[in-house]
């Protein structure tokens, strides 16, 4: 008799139906900007508008693309964590998001490369969930024989992916190295489950991040080897590798803040572990800060950040012990922050956006991810995992908007012209060209 | 047509037989006892234990990346301390007072830090070459490590060398902000400006971290 979850082939069954039952199209729309769900509009009290930017073209599509894999990432590894600990109310909220994610990048895999791989795709990519659901329900079940067969189907699944994506590129896109890619991605999944099973949070919390940098890396390799050659060189201009880079860490501390805080506001023993995560991502970022303006600017943005971490934490513990006091007093943690971090952007980006359009952007993060937690302190899954899914397209646009004030402020000040290193004449006698 | 009729019926019937069935076996499971993780993830008892959220301090150590000292280039020849070049007063970037050593822009990232770290010497000068003579003839995979004030060090490979004119000076391909962590040399090449006592064009290696 399995210790946890009901036949493996029962739930590789009710994940197909749950997979068939949002069809390409019919499901969720592509998220796309519209004022009404412009940023800083969540809250009444204000009429404040972040410019929309425009999402059309295939770069932008392609950094979209970046963004959702690395959703998957996260949502599959939730989704198997949730399937090992037997919880069903989690698992049904879990797989519902991830269905999601995956309507949404069929859409745009349709967008990107036509409605004709959007259509091999999605099958493929759904067969490939239905594996991972497998193999974390062998090792719920400790069925050793099963995951090995859900491991090698998994892998099966993976390799025709791999030869869709190669096949695709023309030639850009070696079947070898296509297979490689996906399966690191297979490793991650079921590497970070295979600790979580042993509740060795650290390692299962490691590889739910590196999987997440994987897949959004993933993402550009793909568009690189399938987009048109005109295309791929406008991803490789600094202002659109800083609009996938700044998205990537944004996007990821999205996934870590919403994870530590659904450990806090659970209280469950792998809140350590999601912390440490949640604390690599605050130093990356605050590094991309320190580049982009000082080093001095990189430790005033941390210190700002890391409350703004430690309030939302404290807040979601504070949900989990049902105390009001301590909640409100997270809440004020938030509002100073606002107000301090809405300043700094301001003057670091010689107010190309209001203080009050960052203030209004930065207080709906707060406000979404705090109803997050309240949302898990009650064990309403569903309404989680629908706040948690547009905590991080909030999260994505805003990084867009930042990336583009950041990068406009810093050309100001670059180095104008070439410089004046030769004075002598004699280059041009050694030097043919 | 009398049996297409019954067979949908039957299909339906058959089909919600099956899903029932398939409920009824999930929810057995999930309540099964001896699960390994009752509360990993899902909401646990509310205050029964003690939360380690409660005393969560965040990261405030800010890990900076040490300053550049010194540049040695092998196939160049080349081991030469490195000392800090800002901005002259047109906006242009400052240049090494010497032409035998090198000089780092210290408006921008260090080496090794996320973005471009930009490094720039002399390619001559009246009294003869200058440390970066050789720069232009640097072929794909030339190796540059950069001794930091720690006594760490960073490696780049050089990936290509352009021959740019300073009219057309790509600022944002040398200078502009992205997070990867890569080098850029710069000195000057092409042909030389009798008049202005200086070259038309700078010549520029492309290198990323090894």
């Amino acid at each position: 008799m399995p210790k946890h979850g009901g036949s493996p082939r029962i739930w590789r069954w009710l994940c197909a139906g749950l997979v068939a039952a949002l069809p390409i199209g019919t499901a969720v729309a592509l998220h796309q900007p519209d004022s009404s769900r412009a940023l800083g509009t969540l809250h009444d009290d204000s009429a404040v508008f972040l410019p929309a930017a425009p999402q059309n073209t295939a770069a932008d599509q392609a950094v979209r693309l970046q963004a959702l894999l690395g959703q998957h990432s996260a949502l599959a590894a939730d989704l198997m964590r949730s399937r090992i600990r037997g919880d069903d109310d989690f698992v049904q909220a879990a797989n519902a998001a991830l269905n999601k994610n995956t309507d949404d990048m069929s859409a745009l895999v349709g967008q990107l490369f036509g409605a004709g791989a959007a259509k091999v795709f999605s099958p493929m990519w759904s067969q490939h969930i239905v594996g991972l659901v497998s193999y974390a329900g062998a090792l719920a079940d400790h069925n050793d024989s099963e995951r090995k067969t859900s491991k090698a189907e998994l892998l099966e699944y993976e390799n025709k992916l791999a030869d869709f994506f190669s096949g695709g590129s023309k030639g850009r896109l070696s079947q070898a190295d296509a297979r490689e890619a996906v399966h690191e991605h297979v490793d991650h999944l079921t590497g970070q489950a295979d600790a979580y099973v042993d509740k060795d949070y650290a390692t299962a919390d490691k590889l739910y991040r590196q999987g997440f940098q994987h897949t959004y890396a993933l993402g550009l390799a793909l568009a690189n080897a399938l987009l048109p050659q005109a295309d791929v060189a406008v991803l490789q201009q600094p202002i659109w590798r800083l609009r996938s880079q700044l998205g990537e860490l944004l996007a990821e501390h999205a996934v870590l803040i919403e994870d530590t805080t659904r450990a806090a506001a659970g209280n469950t023993p792998d809140f350590t572990a999601a912390a440490d995560e949640m604390n690599a991502n605050t130093q990356d970022l605050s590094a991309a800060i320190g580049t982009l303006f000082s080093a001095s600017a990189g430790k005033q943005f941390q210190g700002m950040w890391a409350s703004h971490v430690e309030a939302l934490v404290a807040y979601g513990a504070a949900a989990a012990a049902r105390n009001q006091d301590r909640q409100q007093a997270a809440k004020a943690r938030l509002v100073t922050f606002e107000g301090q971090m809405s300043a700094f952007l301001g003057g670091a980006t010689a107010h190309k956006l209001t203080d009050a359009q960052y203030a209004a952007a930065l207080r709906d993060h707060d406000q979404m991810l705090m109803q997050h937690a309240d949302a898990y302190a009650a064990k309403d899954y569903v309404k989680a995992h629908d706040i948690g899914y547009d905590t991080y397209n909030h999260m994505f646009d805003l990084a867009r908007t930042l990336a583009d004030a950041f990068g406009e402020s810093v050309a100001e000040k670059l180095p104008q012209g070439g410089a004046q290193t030769g004075y002598g004449g004699e280059a041009g006698l050694v030097a043919t060209w | 047509m009398k049996a297409r009729k019954l067979r949908v019926p039957l299909l339906a019937a058959a089909s919600l037989i099956l899903v029932a069935v398939a409920a009824v076996v999930i929810l057995t499971a999930v309540r099964s006892p001896g699960s390994a993780h009752p509360a990993a993830g899902s909401a646990g008892p509310a205050g029964s234990e003690p939360n380690p959220a409660d005393s969560f301090k965040s990261v405030r150590s800010y890990a900076e990346v040490p300053a550049p000292v010194r540049i040695r280039i092998p196939a160049m020849h080349i081991d030469s301390k490195l000392i800090n070049l800002g901005l002259r007063s047109d906006g242009s970037v400052a240049v090494p007072p010497r032409t035998d050593i090198a000089g780092w822009y210290d408006g921008g990232p260090r080496p090794g830090q996320p973005g471009p770290a930009v490094i720039l010497g002399h390619v001559d000068s009246k009294d003869g070459p200058g440390i970066f003579i050789d720069l232009h003839a640097m072929k794909a995979g030339t190796l540059i490590q950069v001794e930091r004030a720690d006594g760490s060090s960073v490696t780049f490979a050089i990936t290509k060398v352009q021959k740019v004119s300073k009219t057309k000076f790509p600022t944002d391909l040398v200078y502009a902000p992205t997070l990867d962590p890569t080098l850029r040399l710069v000195t000057c090449g092409g042909s030389f400006d009798p008049a202005k006592g200086s070259y038309r064009d700078n010549v520029i290696a492309f290198a990323v971290e090894t």
